[in-house]
């Protein structure tokens, strides 16, 4: 077996898995910890993704921004404007019940894609945005060495996100937002202020996931629309499910096997059908994949690493 | 004017024949089922599939049409095919998926249906393709009601008076048996408190079925009359998830009469939008409906306490 | 003479590993009234649910007029002959009270269906409400049309979760005098209540449950001058008399 082909793949596929668990790092945040049904994610990586590519691209004739930003700053700058357009929603929808969070993020994802699709002065409409500037593209060109190097960028952002959530979680703060999900009594004795924390949750998980949303713009260096549809929410969700909510070592090891599962199925699909099939042959995936992750939440609803419900432990010592 | 008026009473027949489905389903099966669109794609081009077998079994291998209409008796009975074989994929979905997680968290269901509609939306695109269909070449001319010096006037195809009367003529049916009949009055039992409605004697698994096979049955016929008065494509249910959601939850979860004026309503708020916002933004304007009630009055116009 | 309702030394709960009946037994026969006390949190509810089928039994067995039906799903004890009013949401607020009571009766076999107009003759406010709907009906009128409910499917055993809870006085009287003539039209009727005062009175026998087991079964006339009684409420043990 060639080396050098594996490697590359490899390399490229690891990327993608170190984008997805930082997205899922995000939701698990609003989900594992605070109990908050977000159907938007693919929105709010968009905004980031969307965000940075104006900041940090070259400018295009008849369309905002292209300010020529450093990347690092483009970056930010997609962790703040998604924040904001988190700030906006939750402020709105957070003291909805659950299932009416999980429809309003859903609408807001919708008109986001819409505005995505149809704003061209802001967006490039459905030709999206080319040529976002890659980190230390003049040092090492394209090709393996740079898609290492870009590893090394998402495994150090990875870490990054990883240890700052695991030091929030682990914070007086973290504990106060178990118990909100936990116990909706103690929630609600602790009237405003629950609410807050559940914005503050929401609002940084979206952060974390606009930061994903522009790791993957300076990745691939071109967005459009396309790459920002529910099959992403689902995805992300798919990942946190399949690893076992509450728990940012699941959310990791989440994005790794269904990213492993989604790319198999694809190259097998790839090879087995003909051309003129590869269409349909991308749905099928789709089928495939979501009825493997039905199967999987009807048999192991925990997930592969879920974490045991604190409160229900509690009860049973009672007895 | 009238004619803004008349295209939001087309679209928000078949959002408000959707959103009954969907406001019976949510009450007594007690999640936002997310599938609901795909229901209505599924409906739809299950019925091309069953007019091509209904005219290659009748020999003929043209649909007369009856009367002024597109369609001919092929069409109705291809549609009654379609709801049939949609309220089982909804009994098979929930055989093999909602039933299984129905006892975990709530919200789980919501997930599995995101899911669920994801691979159903994707069959469909593998099983039909990606390419718009019909159910009829026939060219419909449409009629002018009204001049053009009064409020804009009117043009409307009989096509489209006719599902915005078949949308008014189901909902009464259904009206009908929520209201007079045993079923009825149970299913109503169940969305308020199954436990009771145990306790009364109910077999809510019954119930269950039935709910799933009413809405989606209504998502079907709905999904036919999208596909008469539009065209039929994959992305027909998940267009429409919006607006059945607005529509739904304005009129009041539970509450039959009230998606049906939800739906009207946000039909002629998209339609009224598009001079204002251009057409590419119709859908949000669903979004803002639903955002619109969601902070002002969450219980909608006549549902409720949850 | 066989009991009309039978629990032999029953446990269950409503998640496993937490049992709140620990063993409880109870003989209630033929034509009597039989009410069930006892402190709070004591399994009182939890009994008679577990007889409807709505709480799991893990140990033990019920027995309807001899047939075991411990087992038995919950929506099919109306064709058993078990009938349970719950003490709160024991009417459907969304129906009328016309409606209430035609599906209760369309629910059950033409067998037991029961007429109307004897649930009006026993319940004549509830003729003239029938178009109302239930959730806009008094207190002590929802109680009324639950038990109308459940009579009109013609148990032989009717069960009530503290009939009395939230109302008056006055309304208490009215709903035991009724449940006394439902006795005499041949009902065996099984009675949780926190009044002692007011379901002894019109009891023939009571037993007393406490932590999930029975402690005291007796006479109501006795029972009702027993000292034991305050201090099994009172958390006191059973003095040995």
């Amino acid at each position: 077996m060639e080396f050098l082909p594996v490697l590359s793949y490899a390399t490229f596929f690891l990327v993608f898995v170190g984008i997805f668990a930082v997205m899922a790092l995000g939701l698990n945040l609003q989900w594992g910890f605070c109990g908050l049904f977000n159907v938007g994610v693919a929105g709010f990586v968009a905004v980031g993704a969307y965000t940075s590519a104006l900041l940090t691209g070259p400018p295009e004739p008849g369309r905002f921004g292209g300010f020529g930003v450093p990347i690092l700053l483009g970056w930010i700058g997609a962790m703040a404007i998604s924040g904001i357009a988190a700030f906006i929603v939750g402020a709105a929808a957070l003291r909805l019940r659950e299932d009416y969070l999980a429809i309003t993020t859903f609408g807001i994802a919708v008109v986001i894609q819409l505005v995505a699709l149809n704003a061209e002065a802001l967006t490039g409409g459905p030709f999206g945005i080319q040529s976002i500037p890659k980190p230390f593209f003049e040092l090492l060109g394209s090709g393996l060495a740079w898609n290492l190097a870009y590893l090394g960028i998402v495994a150090c952002v990875l870490g990054l996100v990883w240890w700052a959530l695991e030091r929030l979680v682990a914070s007086p703060w973290g504990r106060v937002l178990r118990a909100i999900r936990e116990d909706e009594m103690a929630a609600a004795s602790l009237g405003k202020r629950a609410s807050a924390f559940r914005l503050q949750s929401f609002v940084l998980g979206c952060m974390v996931m606009g930061l994903g949303g522009a790791l993957y713009a300076h990745f691939v260096g071109y967005i459009a629309p396309e790459d920002f549809l529910p099959i992403l929410t689902f995805q992300i969700w798919a990942m946190l499910i399949v690893g076992g909510s509450g728990n940012n070592a699941g959310a990791v090891a989440g994005a790794l096997i269904v990213w492993a599962i989604w790319s198999v199925s694809g190259g097998l699909l790839r090879e087995v059908l003909p051309q003129a099939e590869q269409a349909r042959g991308a749905a099928l995936q789709v089928v495939l994949i979501g009825v493997l992750i039905a199967a999987i939440l009807v048999a192991r609803p925990r997930g592969l690493l879920g974490e045991r419900a604190s409160v229900s432990r509690h009860a049973k010592d009672q007895s | 004017m009238l004619q803004l008026l008349a295209d939001g009473l087309i679209v928000g027949s078949v959002i408000a024949l959707g959103a009954v489905g969907l406001t019976l389903t949510y009450s007594i099966l007690r999640f936002a089922n997310f599938g609901q669109g795909e229901f209505m794609t599924w409906g739809a081009y299950l019925a091309v599939s069953a007019l091509s077998f209904v005219l290659a079994m009748t020999g003929g291998g043209v649909m007369e049409p009856i009367g002024p209409f597109s369609f001919g008796w092929q069409l109705i009975a291809a549609m009654i095919m379609a709801a049939t074989l949609t309220a089982l994929l909804a009994l098979l979905l929930d055989w093999l998926l909602f039933r299984r997680l129905r006892h975990g968290n709530a919200i789980t269901l919501v997930i599995a249906s995101f899911g669920a509609a994801l691979a159903l939306r994707n069959l469909v695109q593998f099983l039909w393709g990606t390419l718009p269909e019909y159910y009829t070449r026939e060219i419909q001319i449409s009629l002018r009601l009204v001049p053009r010096d009064v409020m804009g006037g009117l043009r409307i195809t009989p096509d489209q008076m006719l599902v915005i009367a078949m949308t008014m003529i189901v909902v009464i049916g259904l009206h009908l048996l929520l209201t007079r009949t045993t079923l009825g009055r149970a299913m109503r039992a169940t969305a308020l408190n199954p436990a009771l409605a145990r306790v009364a004697g109910v077999d809510v698994n019954a119930v269950v079925r039935a709910t799933w096979i009413i809405g989606a049955a209504l998502a079907a016929i709905a999904g036919v009359f999208a596909g008469i008065v539009g065209q039929i494509r994959p992305m027909l249910g998940f267009d429409l998830l919006l607006p059945l959601f607005a529509a739904a939850i304005l009129g009041g979860i539970g509450s039959v009469w009230g998606a049906v004026l939800g739906g009207f309503i946000v039909g002629l708020a998209e339609s009224f939008s598009v001079p204002i916002f251009g057409a590419e933004y119709r859908a949000a304007t669903a979004f803002l409906v639903l955002i619109a009630i969601l902070l002002l009055r969450p219980t909608g116009l006549f549902g409720e306490k949850p | 003479m066989i009991p009309a309702l039978e629990f032999n030394a029953i446990e269950g709960g409503y998640e496993p590993g937490l049992p709140i009946l620990r063993g409880a037994s109870l003989t209630v026969m033929p034509g009597e009234i039989v009410a069930l006390l006892g402190p709070n949190g004591a399994g009182k509810s939890t009994m008679v649910k577990a007889a409807a089928g709505l709480v799991p039994i893990w140990v033990g067995t019920v027995r309807l007029n001899g047939r075991d039906i411990t087992a038995t799903p919950a929506h099919r004890m109306v064709h058993e002959g078990l009938g349970f009013v719950p003490q709160t949401e024991n009417v459907f607020t969304n129906l009328s009270v016309l409606e209430n009571l035609l599906l209760a009766a369309a629910l059950v076999p033409k067998a037991r269906r029961g007429s109307l107009d004897r649930v009006f003759a026993l319940f004549p406010d509830l003729d003239r409400l029938r178009k109302l709907a239930a959730g806009r009906l008094s207190g002590g009128q929802r109680q009324m049309l639950a038990v109308a409910r459940a009579l009109i499917a013609s148990p032989s055993v009717l069960m009530l979760d503290e009939p009395s809870a939230g109302l008056s006085p006055k309304l208490v009287g009215v709903v035991f005098e009724r449940l006394r003539a439902v006795r005499d039209a041949g009902v065996t009727i099984l009675l949780v209540e926190q009044n002692v005062k007011a379901a002894l009175a019109i009891a023939d026998r009571a037993a007393v449950l406490v932590e999930g087991r029975e402690r005291l079964v007796g006479r109501a006339t006795d029972l009702a001058d027993d000292r034991r009684l305050a201090s099994l409420y009172l958390g006191g043990g059973l003095e040995e008399a």
